[in-house]
């Protein structure tokens, strides 16, 4: 198989479900952004976004479509150019536009975004390119930033490493695959569609330490407390909606696999866990689910059922019958495959890349981090959280009208004790 | 610095109310704000959408080059039948169906199922030419008209939102019914000069029997409650 820096290479699992689900009306975009502490100086970026793309080989191509799948090739168009930042954040990719280039890079006012397709990478990847930009960023500033893989800010004039580009889901694909089947239908959380383009956005700025502090009351870590709060106002907004048979309120939360399976790639290597919890049971306090999302963690999040869940999704793209379909075949197959699989089972997803770690050089010039999920093939809320120093940023966005459930979740944390400010898009 | 009284959240400085809620800020002793650069930028953008005329071009050139490599042949093969017109019909048939969706993709529904039926009738006026047949416009077309406009009530009446299925399948079941009676009279008005009624009735008057009990289900609510229970998913 070929490897990146060579002349072309296959897609990894999660990409060939990204690239197959891209359409006109949904979008596999996330977007990481940096508020940093003076207004951005565009040349600079453009000149950091010129050394740094070389060294990741890996976000520097274009998509293809071959007879039986896509593929990565590099991408020879010039480019990727910084742009002032737009109002509806995360629009689709369109394979052959904009040059190809599945990354993009915004400025506005001391704001710094990075935009990334996701069959490129997962957002631990994806923070990698970004930190190591913030630094060359700095540097054409005038500021000294040491390169170190330590905190993940990779040097621009050495050579990409292979390991860096590798197929980490095929590398530690076992023997064993996990069950597969139908998961039980979750509540949807559906509001009313606004036009395709208007991804609404509500940011809430949390001080951290308070935040922990809160969730180790609970016995709980960060991600766990916050998720406890997802399923809640969910359940509770859902029981306002006076269901004729209520649903069970499910989350998709991504779990960084390099944690578990070391591997230095900064291409995919995701999976999900389904903290579920049903109201048909019984009404759950409060307390009460965040025990339940913290064991079901603990009990699902091991080596053994994680690699079980991708080595499925490996073999998926290694069926014979499945190879020899043509690709535009394929596609709608894989659509409905993750329709089923992937909306139905799922109320909403929350994720949290966790604490953005930079050089103590860089960190006076960068104020706080946010994160943004693209818009989902249907109209709900999803939620992402980053958090830097002492600031935890957790984003709402959806093209829904509605604005329920981030108000309710923003209510519960004031309630919690936990100062919040909102900054938001809507009128 | 200002906070909203339901939610009890900070809020930008420039909030005018609270975008959680909608509550309006009230301060009446604030100072006019400083007009600071919004938090988010107000430039919209819109990607193009998907360019299919690539597609469309391909299919294109392939229904014109299965017809006119018929046309050639027809020339030399089997030339007391004009055989290369059931093939060029076909071709344009198709070319109405698959290829213009992806020329103009915002086309009304009736607009769409007008084009849709034309390219039928085209097919098959182009078959009647080839068997030098005269029942074109005395038969073919006014049952196709009929279909058609069926076909377009449908199309308009079912997808409204929250339609019942019971008023669906009514809907589809009385549709069939008036297109079979539309078939015998034109049949009979081309065979034998004039209508005279039979099978269609029979036909017709069987869906309203079943149109019958599903309307009453519809209306009467303990009914209706009964037909979900027994029949829930």
């Amino acid at each position: 198989m070929a490897q990146p820096g060579g002349k072309w290479y296959r897609l990894d699992s999660a990409a060939l479900l990204y690239s197959a689900l891209q359409s006109e009306q949904y979008s596999a975009v996330y977007r990481f952004s940096a508020m940093m502490d003076q207004p951005v100086d565009p040349a600079a970026l453009q000149r950091a976004v010129d050394r740094i793309m070389p060294r990741f080989p890996g976000f520097g191509v274009r998509i293809r479509r071959g007879l039986f799948w896509f593929y990565f090739e590099p991408n020879p168009a010039p480019g990727p150019f910084v742009r002032p930042d737009i109002l509806n954040p995360c629009p689709p990719v369109r394979f052959g536009q904009d040059n190809g280039w599945l990354v993009r890079f915004y400025y506005y006012q001391n704001r710094i975004s990075i935009e990334v397709f996701h069959a490129l990478s997962d957002g631990g990847g994806a923070l990698v390119l970004f930190r190591s930009l913030l630094a060359e960023y700095l540097r054409q500033r005038g500021i000294p930033v040491p390169c170190g893989r330590r905190f993940g800010v990779l040097d621009p004039d050495k050579p990409p490493r292979s390991e860096e580009l590798e197929n980490a889901y095929a590398r530690y694909a076992g023997s064993q695959k996990g069950r597969f089947g139908f998961l039980p239908r979750a509540y949807q959380n559906l509001g009313t569609p606004e036009p395709f383009y208007t991804l609404h956005v509500t940011m809430g700025f949390l001080p951290l330490d308070q935040l922990r502090a809160r969730a180790k009351s609970y016995g709980a870590s960060i991600t766990e407390y916050l998720s406890a709060v997802l399923i809640q106002v969910l359940l509770e907004k859902q029981a306002r909606e006076k269901p004729r048979r209520p649903r069970p309120v499910a989350l998709a939360i991504p779990i960084n696999l390099r944690g578990w399976f070391p591997s230095e790639t900064l291409r995919n290597f995701i999976t999900t866990v389904r903290p579920c919890i049903d109201p048909n049971l019984g009404e759950y306090t409060f307390p009460e689910i965040v025990a339940q999302v913290r064991y079901f963690m603990k009990l699902h999040i091991n080596r053994q059922e994680m690699r079980a869940e991708f080595t499925t999704k490996v073999r998926f793209a290694d069926n014979r019958l499945l190879q020899l379909v043509p690709v535009v075949l394929k596609n709608p197959v894989v659509a409905l495959n993750y329709k089923l699989l992937g909306i139905r089972p799922y109320t909403a997803t929350f994720t949290n890349p966790g604490a953005f770690e930079v050089p103590a050089e860089m960190r006076p010039h960068i104020r706080h981090m946010e994160v943004i999920l693209g818009q989902a093939t249907v109209p709900r809320a999803d939620c992402a959280a980053i958090s830097y120093g002492n600031i935890m940023e957790i984003t709402f966005a959806g093209t829904q009208k509605e604005t329920e459930t981030e108000r309710d979740f923003f209510r519960f944390l004031v309630r919690e004790g936990i100062p919040v400010k909102i900054e938001s898009d809507r009128p | 610095m200002s906070y909203c009284v339901h939610c009890g959240v900070e809020l930008d400085d420039q909030a005018r109310r609270c975008p959680l809620c909608g509550t309006p800020v009230v301060d009446p002793s604030a100072r006019e704000p400083d007009r600071e650069a919004p938090f988010f930028a107000s430039r919209r953008v819109e990607v193009p959408p998907v360019s299919k005329t690539e597609l469309a071009l391909l299919l294109t050139g392939m229904l014109a080059s299965v017809t006119i490599c018929c046309s050639v042949v027809n020339l030399f093969v089997g030339r007391t039948v004009a055989w290369s017109l059931y093939v060029t019909g076909a071709a344009a048939m198709l070319w109405f169906w698959c290829v213009l969706p992806l020329l103009a993709r915002h086309l009304p529904v009736w607009a769409r199922l007008t084009l849709d039926v034309g390219a039928i009738g085209l097919y098959v006026y182009l078959i009647s030419l080839a068997l030098r047949g005269k029942w074109f416009f005395s038969l073919a077309l006014p049952i196709l008209a009929v279909a058609a406009a069926l076909a377009l009530g449908l199309g308009l009446a079912l997808p409204v939102r929250g339609r019942s299925l019971l008023t669906a399948a009514a809907l589809v079941i009385l549709a069939f019914g008036v297109l079979m009676l539309g078939v015998e009279f034109f049949w009979d008005r081309y065979f034998q000069g004039r209508w005279q009624p039979g099978w269609s009735v029979a036909v017709f008057l069987a869906c309203v029997a079943l149109v019958i009990p599903l309307v009453i289900v519809r209306r009467v609510p303990s009914l209706r409650e009964e037909a979900r229970r027994r029949f829930h998913r």
